[in-house]
C-alpha cells in the first residue's frame, strides 16, 4: 500500500509555506514510525558495509580482507548463473505484467458493472504473489499430476515438469508473476481516471479510431504512472527471493534455474556461513538497482510526458 | 511456517542491503537466563516432528525429575531450514547449550572453536564405530544422537496386488533391483513406478562408491570418489530410468521431505531408501506393510557398501554458560537407559550398547525391525563413515545441480561426472 502513497501523479504543486505549516506537521507525526524504524535499520545497514569488506564466517569476529569479497565476485561462475536468472527474470516478467496491468486497467475503465469487484478480484493475486502459501499452491498447480497437465492432458498434450524440469522451472515463476499484475493494475486505473474526457472526444471529432486515441492520449497522458509503475516493478523484480525460495525447496533448483541473486546471498550468508560475501553481494545489487534507477530517470526526459 | 518466514524476513533485509546483522537475535528465544532463585535453565535444539518432541519431552520430564534445579528449554523445527537457525544463533552470540548438530556441518562448526570438547563425557559404552563416528582428529565435539543406516522399504500390499516376487533383500544386486521395478511398472500400467531414489543424496552415493571400492571422503579429508563412479552412477539410473524402472525426471523432486509426504505413502512408488530410523513413521504412513531390505549390491561389489551412520549428532557450544550441567544432560540421553525408553528409536538405535539391549524388549514392532535390521549390520565388518570435511555442504550443492542437469539429459553422464570432479575438488581446496 506504501507503493500508493508514494504515486508521483497526486501531488500538488508546491505552494506558499506557510499556509502549510500544520499540515507538515501532521505530515511528520506519520512520518514517526518510519524514522522509528529507520533506526533500527540504519545501523545493520553500515554494520553490513563494513562486513562487505571482511571474512566473516558467523562463528568468529570478522577479519578485513579488503576487496578480496569482491574480487572473488568477478570469478564466482554461480553468482553469474544467479544474476543471469535475475535478469531474464526482470527481462521477460516486468514488461509483460505491465502489459497486462494496463490492459486489464483499460478494460475496467470501460465502465463495467460492478467495477470494485473486479478490481478487487484482479487485486487479490498480487496481495498474494509472493506469500509462501500462493507459492506452495503454484507447485501444486503446476505438478506433473497437478492441474495444469491434467488440463494439457485433455486436449491430447503431455505438460512437462513445470517446477522440477531445470528448462521451465524460471517459466513457472514468470507465469506467476504476471499474474500478480494488480498492484499495477491499480496505479494505472487512478490514472487512467485522472485523464480527461475531453481529450478523447476532441480526437474523436478529429476522426482518431481507438488505436490512435490510445496512442496519442492516453500513452502520453499515462507515461508519468507507467514510468513509476516501471521503477517499482524493476526493483521489486531485482530483488525476488521468496518465489525461488519455496519454489526450490530452498535450494535454487533444478539446476540452478531459480537460483536468483538475492537467494544465492542468502545461501552464501546463512547456509555456506560467507557471510562477508553475502554483505559484499548485497552492497554490489543495492549500488547496480541504484544505478538502473537513475538510467531509469535520465531516460525518462525522452519519454515521459508531464501535462502541468 | 512462523520460523521459515521470520528467515525469510531477515534475508529480505539483508538482501535489501539493509544489513547482515539485523538478522541476529531474532528467532530463537534467549538463552542462559536463568530464574531468580539459581536454577540453571539449558537451552537445547534439534530438528524432527511432533512425535519426536513428545518422546524427547518424556525423557526430558524424567531427567528434571532426577536432577532439580536444571531446567530444559527445548525448542524443535523442521529439518530444512534447522542449518541457517542454528548458523543466525551462533552468530548472535547466543548459541543453545545443547544442539542436534548434523554431520555435514560438524566440522564447519568444530574447526572454529565452536564447540565443546566432550572430552568429560562417559563414551565407554559405545562400539568403536560409533565412537569415532564424528571425532576430529582425536578429538571428540558431537556424539551420535542414535545409530542408523539406510534400508530399503518395499511395499508388500503392492507386490502382492501384482504378483511381483520381491528378492532377497541380503543378497540382490543393483540389476536385481532394475528387474523388479520394471515388473512393478509394467504390472502397475503408469500408475505405479517400481523404485525411485534421488541421485544426489550422498547417502545413495556413498553406499555405491564403497562398493566399487573407494570413499567419498577419504579419512585426510580429501575427495576420493572417481570420475569414473559418479559416471556409472548416472548411467545406471539413466538406464533404469529409460526401462522405466524410474520414474521420469523430475518425478521425484515434487515429494515432500516427511513420511506422510513419500510416495510410498501415497502408492506411486513400490519402493524407496529411507534411513532406518524412520522406518515407523514410513510403515504407519504406507499402510504397515513394509519390508525392510538391505542395500542393493552388498554381495557383489568389491566390498560392503552400507555402513553405521547417526541421523544427528549431540554437540555443546563452547560458549555455553552452563557447560557442567549440558554434559549431565547429554550424558543422561546417551547412558541412562530411562532416557532411551523414552525416546525409543527416534533418532535411532541407542549408540551405548547397553541401553540398546535393555529396551529392546520394550520397543515397539515396527522399531524393533529396524533395530535388529541395525544390530546385524553392527555384528558385520562394515566400511567406516569418515566426517564430512569443510565445504561438503557446498559439494552437496553441486552433486544436486550436476545430477539433474543429467537427469534431464541437458549432460551426459560423463561430462556430469568430469564436472562435479571438478567442483568438488575445487570446494574442498578452497
Amino acid at each position: 500500500m506504501s507503493v500508493l502513497q508514494q504515486t508521483p501523479v497526486a501531488v500538488p504543486a508546491p505552494a506558499p509555506r506557510k499556509r502549510y505549516r500544520r499540515q507538515d506537521r501532521s505530515g511528520y507525526l506519520f512520518l514517526l514510525p518510519w524514522f522509528a524504524g529507520m533506526l533500527f535499520t540504519i545501523i545493520p545497514f553500515f554494520a553490513s558495509l563494513y562486513l562487505a569488506f571482511t571474512d566473516y564466517n558467523l562463528l568468529n569476529p570478522p577479519e578485513w580482507i579488503g576487496l578480496a569479497n569482491f574480487r572473488e565476485m568477478l570469478a564466482d561462475e554461480r553468482l553469474m548463473r544467479s544474476l543471469r536468472v535475475t535478469v531474464i527474470y526482470t527481462v521477460v516478467s516486468v514488461p509483460l505484467s505491465l502489459a497486462a496491468a494496463l490492459g486489464v486497467a483499460m478494460v475496467l475503465q470501460q465502465g463495467i458493472r460492478g467495477l470494485p469487484v473486479y478490481r478487487a478480484i484482479f487485486y487479490l493475486p498480487s496481495l498474494l504473489g509472493s506469500s509462501v502459501a500462493v507459492v506452495i499452491l503454484w507447485r501444486y498447480l503446476f505438478g506433473v499430476d497437478g492441474v495444469i497437465n491434467k488440463g494439457l492432458a485433455w486436449f491430447g498434450i503431455t505438460g512437462p515438469a513445470w517446477t522440477t524440469d531445470p528448462s521451465h522451472a524460471l517459466t513457472t515463476l514468470i507465469i506467476l508473476h504476471v499474474w500478480t499484475f494488480g498492484s499495477p493494475m491499480v496505479i494505472f486505473l487512478a490514472g487512467l481516471r485522472q485523464i480527461p474526457a475531453a481529450y478523447y472526444e476532441a480526437a474523436a471529432v478529429d476522426g482518431a479510431g481507438p488505436w490512435r486515441r490510445f496512442r496519442s492520449v492516453t500513452l502520453p497522458l499515462l507515461s508519468p504512472i507507467i514510468f513509476f509503475n516501471l521503477v517499482q516493478s524493476l526493483i521489486a523484480s531485482l530483488q525476488t527471493f521468496t518465489q525461488g525460495f519455496v519454489m526450490s525447496g530452498g535450494t535454487g533448483g533444478p539446476a540452478d534455474s531459480t537460483l536468483f541473486y538475492n537467494l544465492y546471498l542468502y545461501l552464501r550468508g546463512f547456509t555456506q556461513f560467507d557471510m562477508g560475501y553475502a554483505s559484499a553481494m548485497a552492497w554490489v545489487l543495492f549500488v547496480l538497482i541504484a544505478l538502473l534507477t537513475a538510467v531509469n530517470f535520465l531516460a525518462a526526459r525522452w519519454w515521459v510526458f508531464y501535462d502541468d | 511456517m512462523m520460523d521459515r518466514r521470520a528467515a525469510l524476513r531477515a534475508a529480505a533485509l539483508t538482501a535489501a542491503g539493509l544489513g547482515a546483522l539485523s538478522a541476529c537475535g531474532r528467532g530463537f528465544g534467549g538463552g542462559g537466563d536463568d530464574t531468580p532463585d539459581g536454577a540453571v535453565v539449558l537451552t537445547m535444539v534439534w530438528w524432527g516432528d511432533n512425535t519426536r518432541a513428545r518422546k524427547t519431552q518424556a525423557a526430558l520430564d524424567v531427567f528434571q525429575r532426577k536432577n532439580p534445579g536444571i531446567t530444559v528449554r527445548t525448542e524443535y523445527q523442521d529439518s530444512a531450514p534447522y542449518k541457517d537457525k542454528l548458523a543466525t544463533r551462533f552468530a548472535a552470540g547466543d548459541p543453545p547449550d545443547l544442539m542436534a548438530m548434523r554431520m555435514d556441518s560438524l566440522r564447519e562448526y568444530a574447526d572454529r572453536g565452536a564447540l565443546l570438547e566432550l572430552a568429560g563425557l562417559d563414551l565407554s559404552g559405545l562400539g568403536e564405530s560409533a565412537r569415532t563416528l564424528a571425532a576430529v582428529g582425536d578429538r571428540t565435539y558431537g556424539v551420535p544422537s542414535g545409530l542408523n543406516s539406510i534400508g530399503f522399504v518395499v511395499n508388500r500390499t503392492l507386490t502382492d496386488r501384482f504378483g511381483v516376487r520381491i528378492p532377497d533383500g541380503d543378497t540382490w544386486g543393483w540389476d536385481d533391483l532394475g528387474t523388479f521395478a520394471r515388473a512393478v511398472t509394467e504390472a502397475g500400467d503408469g500408475t505405479v513406478y517400481g523404485t525411485g531414489f534421488d541421485l544426489f543424496t550422498l547417502a545413495n552415493l556413498f553406499v555405491f562408491t564403497r562398493q566399487r571400492g573407494e570413499d567419498f571422503f577419504t579419512e585426510r579429508g580429501t575427495l576420493g570418489i572417481t570420475a569414473g563412479t559418479v559416471q556409472a552412477w548416472f548411467e545406471m539410473a539413466q538406464r533404469m530410468r529409460d526401462e522405466r524402472a524410474l520414474p521420469p525426471a523430475g518425478f521425484m523432486d515434487e515429494a515432500g521431505s516427511s513420511a506422510a509426504q513419500s510416495y510410498i505413502a501415497s502408492g506411486k512408488l513400490a519402493s524407496q531408501i529411507i534411513p532406518t530410523n524412520n522406518f515407523l513413521s514410513y510403515n504407519e504412513a504406507a499402510g504397515g506393510n513394509l519390508a525392510l531390505l538391505r542395500m542393493p549390491g552388498e554381495t557383489q561389489g568389491v566390498r560392503r557398501g552400507q555402513s553405521i551412520d547417526t541421523p544427528a549428532l549431540w554437540s555443546i557450544a563452547a560458549r555455553s554458560k552452563h557447560p557442567r550441567e549440558a554434559l549431565a544432560l547429554l550424558d543422561f540421553l546417551i547412558n541412562d537407559p530411562e532416557a532411551s525408553q523414552a525416546t525409543g528409536t527416534t533418532r535411532g538405535v541407542p549408540p551405548n550398547q547397553r541401553v540398546a539391549a535393555a529396551i529392546r524388549p520394550g520397543l515397539a514392532k515396527d522399531d524393533q525391525v529396524a533395530t535388529d535390521y541395525l544390530i546385524g549390520l553392527q555384528g558385520e565388518t562394515l566400511p567406516r563413515s569418515f566426517t564430512y570435511p569443510p565445504g561438503g555442504s557446498s559439494i552437496a550443492a553441486s552433486l544436486e545441480t550436476i545430477a539433474t542437469e543429467v537427469e534431464f539429459k541437458r549432460q551426459t553422464p560423463a561430462d556430469g561426472a568430469a564436472a562435479f570432479i571438478a567442483e568438488a575438488t575445487k570446494a574442498l581446496r578452497t
